[in-house]
C-alpha cells in the first residue's frame, strides 16, 4: 500500500518549492528531503530549539511545525542567511567570540538571534531571555551572546 | 609560551549548518529504522510476533535476537543476542521502513511476549548486593596508607557526612545516529561516535570482518561528554545487520527520549565521608566510601574517591567503591568522570571543616597543599595550584569575603564559595600524517575526531607552528579510519596526544626536505615545487603515557557568588573566577571556551540535572529535554577565567588536558556559597529551591479577600 502524499507550495530561502510530502511532515523533516540539513534535529518536541527557523521573519522551531500549514509562507534557513565566503555579520560574530563548540545548536542559535534582533532586544538580559529557548550543551552561552550583542550593536 | 588566539578553523562551516553531521548522509534508497522497546522491567524475551508490523505501508524488515545470533560474543553484541530484558526499554528488535513514521508505525505493532522476573529499581532496595569492584575506572577500586580509623579518634576535628549526587544524563545536542550501507563485503557507517577506530574495531570483530574492510566516518560530531561510545554500538549493529540484510542503506537516529536510556548517565553516588583535622588544621585523615549503581549487564564504577586520595597531603587515607545491580540503564562516564561527585563531597567537607576550624577556606587548602602525588608516593610532574588559589582569589576579590549570611543585595541574600578541581593527564597512542601539497599548502590527517573541543584548530596550530606556515595554509581532516589511527575523545586526552605525533611528523618532513636538499632560506612552497613537485608527506607516532615514576594531573581553583532569593529560595550563580594549569596552553580563546563549558556543566550538575527513576518500574519519569533540565542563557552567571601557563617538562610539549576541569569543584563552590549566603549546608546534588524552603522568613498569614468583593 503507498503512503498517501500531498503536494505543497513552500518558498524556502527565497526559491519556490513544490514537494510531494506526509500530510503529518513537520517542516523540518521537509527541509531535510530538501537536502537542506543544516536546520537540525535535537528533541522533536520544540524544547531545544536547535530546528529554529524563521518564517514571515517569526522564529518557529520547524519540528513542531506541520509543513502543509506552511504552504505560501517564506521560509529561511541557516543556508539562507551566510556562506562561508559570504558571511552574515552574525556568523562572522559567532566565529570572532568562538560562539560554537560543537556547532550543532549554533544554526539554531544564528536563526533564533535573527528572529530575536528583528523584535528588537535592547541590552544582555534581553538576549539571555529571548534565547534561552535555545539550548547549548557545549556552553557556549556567554559567547553567544557576546556575538549576538556585537551584532545588535549593542 | 601561550599559543595564538586562533579562531576556530572550522568555524564558517558550523555558522552556516554546511559543516556535514553523521547523519547528514543521504544515500539513495535509504531506509530509516526505530527500535522495539521492552515495555517490562526485567524478564525473557519468549516470543516476538511481527505479523502486524508487516502490513505497515513502507515495511521492509525486522531485525531481532535471531538475526544477531552469528555476531561475535562480546559486550558489544550481548544486548542483542541474548534475549534478556535488563533495564525497562532496552531494545528487543529494530524495524526498517521506508519513511521514519513508517519504522515508528511498524515498531509499535511489534507484539513481544515475556516472562517478568522479579526486578531491583533502585540501589536502596538491594543494599545487602553491594559489592566492590576490582577496579574504578582506570583505578584499583580500593586503596588504604596509614591508619585512618586510629587517626581519626585522636584528631582535633572530624568532619563526618554523608553526600549524596544524582543520575545525570549526557544530552549532546545531536542525538546518537547512524547510517550505513554495505558495498559488497565492505561497509561504510557514518556514525557519532567519540571513537570512529574504537567503533571499527567492535564492528570488524563482531561482524568477524577484515577491519580494513570497515570505514567508519565522523567528520563532525555533535557533543558527546562520554556517551557516544560503547553503549551505542549494540543498536548500530543490529542497523547494519538490517542494513547487509534488506541491501539497503539505512538510517537509525536515537529519539531524545532514548538518550535517557540507552547512551549510558552518570551513575548517582551516596557517599560517606570522615575527615579528621589536627589543631593548625592539617589534615590527619580521610575516608571516603562510596555506594553507586550500576546495571545488571554492565559494570561501571566512577573514580569518585580517587580525589581523596592524591589531592592533599594526608598520612592516613582509606578509600573504597562499591556498586549495587539494579534493572536501571547502564552508567558510564560523563564529563569529569569521578571528579565531579568526589570533589563534591571532599570539597564540601573542607569548607565545613573551614568554618569549624576558623580558618580561611582558601587558607585550609594551602596548609593541605600536596607537594607530591602522597597516594603513589610520586612527584608531580607540575602542579600550580598554589598559584591558581592566588590568582583567583585575588581576581574574585575573596579577601573582602564578609561574613556569613549577612550580605543583601535587594531580595538576594549572597554568599561566596570556593573548592579545587582536579583531572588526571592522559595520553593515548596517535598518528598523524603531515602531507606537504606542490602548492605548498599542509594537509594534516588524524584518525580522531572534533567533539566541539577545537581539535582541528590545535591540530592546525601545532602543524603551522612546526612548519613556520600561517595557519590559513594548513587544512585538517579528521573523523575518518581511512586516516592514520588517532585516540578516542575522551578523557581530555585528545590534544596531548596529539601533539608528539605531530612533532614527530612534521620533523620527518623537515628532515626529508633537508635529505632532498632544502635551503636553508628557502621556503616551503618553493622547495616542495623544486625537489618534490608531486608533494610529499611523513607520519608520526606517539604511545601512551605509561608515568611511574611521575604523576600528571591539571588542577584549578574555582570561587563562586550566589544569590539565594529571601522569599522564594531561588538559587542564582551571579558570577564565577576560576584559575586552571593544564600546562601549555596552545589556543586561549578554545582553551576559555572549554573552561566555560565544563563550568556551565557542573553548574547544570549543582543546581538543575536530575534524571528520575519510578522506584516500582526502575522507568525512567520525564524522559524529555522539558523535565530535564539544563542550563539556559538565562541561567548564566558572569566567568572570569584565568589561564595559568605550567612549564611543565615532563609531558611532550607540556600539554595537558583542558574539557574537565570546570566540571569539578563548581558543585562544592557553589554548596559552600548557598551555606554562606544562607546558612544552610546542602549535602546532596542537585540543590534546588525546595531544599532551602525552610530558610524563608515567616509570613504573617494576610486575610483572604471575601468572595463578595
Amino acid at each position: 500500500m503507498p503512503i498517501e502524499r500531498i503536494a505543497v507550495g513552500l518558498t524556502v530561502n527565497g526559491c519556490a518549492v513544490e514537494q510531494w510530502i506526509d500530510p503529518c511532515a513537520m517542516l523540518l523533516d521537509v527541509l531535510h528531503e530538501l537536502g537542506l540539513s543544516g536546520t537540525k534535529k535535537g528533541c522533536e518536541m520544540g524544547a531545544c530549539g536547535a530546528c529554529t527557523a524563521l518564517a514571515d521573519g517569526r522564529r518557529i522551531v520547524s519540528c513542531l511545525a506541520l509543513a502543509a500549514s506552511y504552504a505560501g509562507a517564506a521560509i529561511t534557513t541557516i543556508e539562507g542567511v551566510g556562506t562561508p565566503d559570504e558571511l552574515h555579520p552574525l556568523q562572522e560574530a559567532f566565529i570572532d567570540h568562538d560562539a560554537l563548540q560543537c556547532g550543532y545548536c549554533t544554526p539554531g542559535q544564528i536563526m533564533s538571534a535573527l528572529g530575536l534582533i528583528a523584535e528588537g532586544c535592547c541590552d544582555r538580559a534581553t538576549i539571555r531571555e529571548g534565547l534561552s529557548g535555545n539550548l547549548c550543551r557545549c556552553g557556549a552561552y556567554p559567547r553567544i551572546v557576546a556575538a549576538v550583542a556585537e551584532a545588535a550593536g549593542l | 609560551m601561550s599559543g595564538e588566539r586562533a579562531r576556530r578553523i572550522e568555524g564558517a562551516l558550523k555558522v552556516t549548518g554546511r559543516a556535514e553531521y553523521a547523519g547528514e548522509v543521504r544515500p539513495d534508497g535509504m531506509l530509516h529504522a526505530a527500535l522495539v522497546q521492552a515495555e517490562i522491567t526485567c524478564g525473557d524475551v519468549v516470543g516476538i510476533d511481527d505479523s502486524a508490523a508487516r502490513h505497515t505501508p513502507g515495511f521492509v524488515d525486522q531485525v531481532s535476537y535471531d538475526d544477531a545470533r552469528s555476531l561475535a560474543p562480546s559486550t558489544a553484541t550481548a544486548l542483542i543476542r541474548e534475549p534478556v530484558v535488563h533495564f525497562p526499554g532496552q531494545p528487543v528488535g529494530l524495524t526498517a521502513a521506508d519513511t521514519l513514521l513508517a519504522a515508528r508505525t511498524a515498531a509499535a505493532r511489534v507484539r513481544v511476549d515475556y516472562v517478568e522476573r522479579p526486578s531491583v529499581a533502585a540501589i536502596d532496595q538491594a543494599l545487602d548486593e553491594a559489592y566492590a569492584p576490582a577496579m574504578a575506572g582506570r583505578i584499583i577500586g580500593a586503596s588504604h596508607r596509614g591508619d585512618p580509623a586510629v587517626a581519626l579518634t585522636g584528631a582535633h576535628l572530624v568532619v563526618r557526612n554523608r553526600y549524596q549526587t544524582a543520575v545525570n544524563n549526557h544530552h549532546p545536542m545531536e542525538p546518537h545516529v547512524v547510517v550505513c550501507w554495505w558495498e559488497g563485503e565492505q561497509v561504510v557507517v557514518h556514525t557519532s561516535t567519540q571513537a570512529v577506530y574504537g567503533t571499527r574495531a567492535i564492528i570488524a570483530h563482531a561482524l568477524a570482518m577484515p577491519a580494513d574492510d570497515v570505514r567508519v566516518v565522523c567528520r563532525y560530531l555533535g557533543g558527546g561528554f562520554g556517551c557516544k561510545g560503547q553503549l551505542w554500538w549494540p543498536w548500530m549493529l543490529w542497523t547494519l545487520t538490517a542494513s547487509k540484510r534488506t541491501g539497503r542503506p539505512i538510517r537509525l537516529e536515537l529519539t531524545r527520549a532514548q538518550m535517557f536510556t540507552l547512551v549510558g548517565r552518570r551513575q548517582e553516588t551516596v557517599q560517606d565521608l570522615a575527615v579528621g583535622f589536627d589543631a593548625t588544621g592539617r589534615l590527619v585523615a580521610i575516608e571516603h566510601d562510596v555506594l553507586a549503581q550500576t546495571s545488571t549487564h554492565g559494570e561501571y564504577c566512577d573514580t569518585t574517591a580517587e580525589v581523596s586520595r592524591r589531592l592533599y597531603a594526608c598520612p592516613n587515607v582509606r578509600t573504597l567503591h562499591r556498586l549495587v545491580r539494579t534493572n536501571e540503564p547502564q552508567p558510564i562516564p560523563m564529563r569529569a568522570p569521578g571528579t565531579a561527585p568526589g570533589t563534591f563531597a571532599l570539597e564540601s567537607a573542607l569548607d565545613e571543616a573551614a568554618e569549624q576550624l576558623g580558618i580561611d577556606p582558601v587558607e585550609l587548602r594551602v596548609r593541605n597543599f600536596a607537594d607530591h602525588d602522597h597516594d603513589a608516593d610520586v612527584p608531580w610532574s607540575s602542579n600550580s595550584l598554589l598559584q591558581c588559589y592566588q590568582v583567583a582569589a585575588d581576581r574574585f576579590g575573596w579577601a573582602q569575603r564578609p561574613a556569613s549570611a549577612t550580605v543583601v543585595d535587594g531580595r538576594w541574600r549572597i554568599g561566596w564559595g570556593m573548592a579545587t578541581t582536579c583531572y588526571p593527564a592522559h595520553r593515548q597512542p596517535c598518528r598523524v600524517r603531515v602531507r606537504l601539497q606542490p602548492d605548498g599548502t599542509i594537509v594534516v590527517q588524524c584518525g580522531t575526531q572534533d567533539m566541539g573541543s577545537g581539535t582541528y584548530t590545535v591540530l592546525a596550530q601545532m602543524v603551522a607552528d612546526a612548519l613556520g606556515v600561517p595557519l590559513s595554509q594548513v587544512t585538517v581532516e579528521l573523523g575518518d579510519t581511512l586516516l592514520p589511527e588517532g585516540p578516542f575523545s575522551g578523557g581530555s586526552q585528545v590534544t596531548a596526544s596529539m601533539f608528539p605525533a605531530a612533532r614527530q611528523a612534521t620533523d620527518a618532513l623537515r628532515a626529508q626536505l633537508a635529505e632532498l636538499g632544502m635551503g636553508h632560506d628557502e621556503t616551503l612552497a618553493d622547495a616542495v615545487q623544486r625537489i618534490a613537485p608531486d608533494g610529499i608527506e611523513a607520519e608520526g607516532a606517539a604511545t601512551a603515557n605509561a608515568d611511574i615514576d611521575v604523576r600528571c594531573m591539571s588542577f584549578g581553583a574555582i570561587f563562586t557568588e550566589v544569590g539565594v532569593d529571601a522569599d522564594l529560595a531561588e538559587i542564582r550563580v551571579r558570577r564565577v573566577t576560576a584559575a586552571f594549569a593544564t600546562g601549555r596552553v596552545l589556543n586561549p580563546l578554545l582553551t576559555e571556551s572549554q573552561h566555560i563549558g565544563g563550568l556551565i556543566g557542573g553548574i547544570g550538575m549543582t543546581l538543575l540535572e536530575q534524571t528520575v527513576t519510578d522506584r516500582s518500574s526502575g522507568r525512567i519519569i520525564g524522559d524529555n529535554l522539558a523535565d530535564y533540565l539544563v542550563p539556559v542563557h538565562a541561567d548564566m552567571p558572569e566567568f572570569d577565567i584565568a589561564l595559568i601557563d605550567e612549564d611543565d617538562t615532563y609531558l611532550p610539549g607540556g600539554v595537558k588536558g583542558v574539557g574537565m576541569l570546570g566540571t569539578a569543584g563548581i558543585q562544592a563552590a557553589i554548596a559552600n556559597a548557598i551555606h554562606h549566603a544562607t546558612g544552610t549546608r546542602v549535602r546532596h546534588l542537585p540543590i534546588r529551591i525546595e531544599d532551602l524552603l525552610h530558610e524563608l522568613p515567616a509570613t504573617t498569614p494576610g486575610a483572604l479577600p471575601s468572595m463578595s468583593e
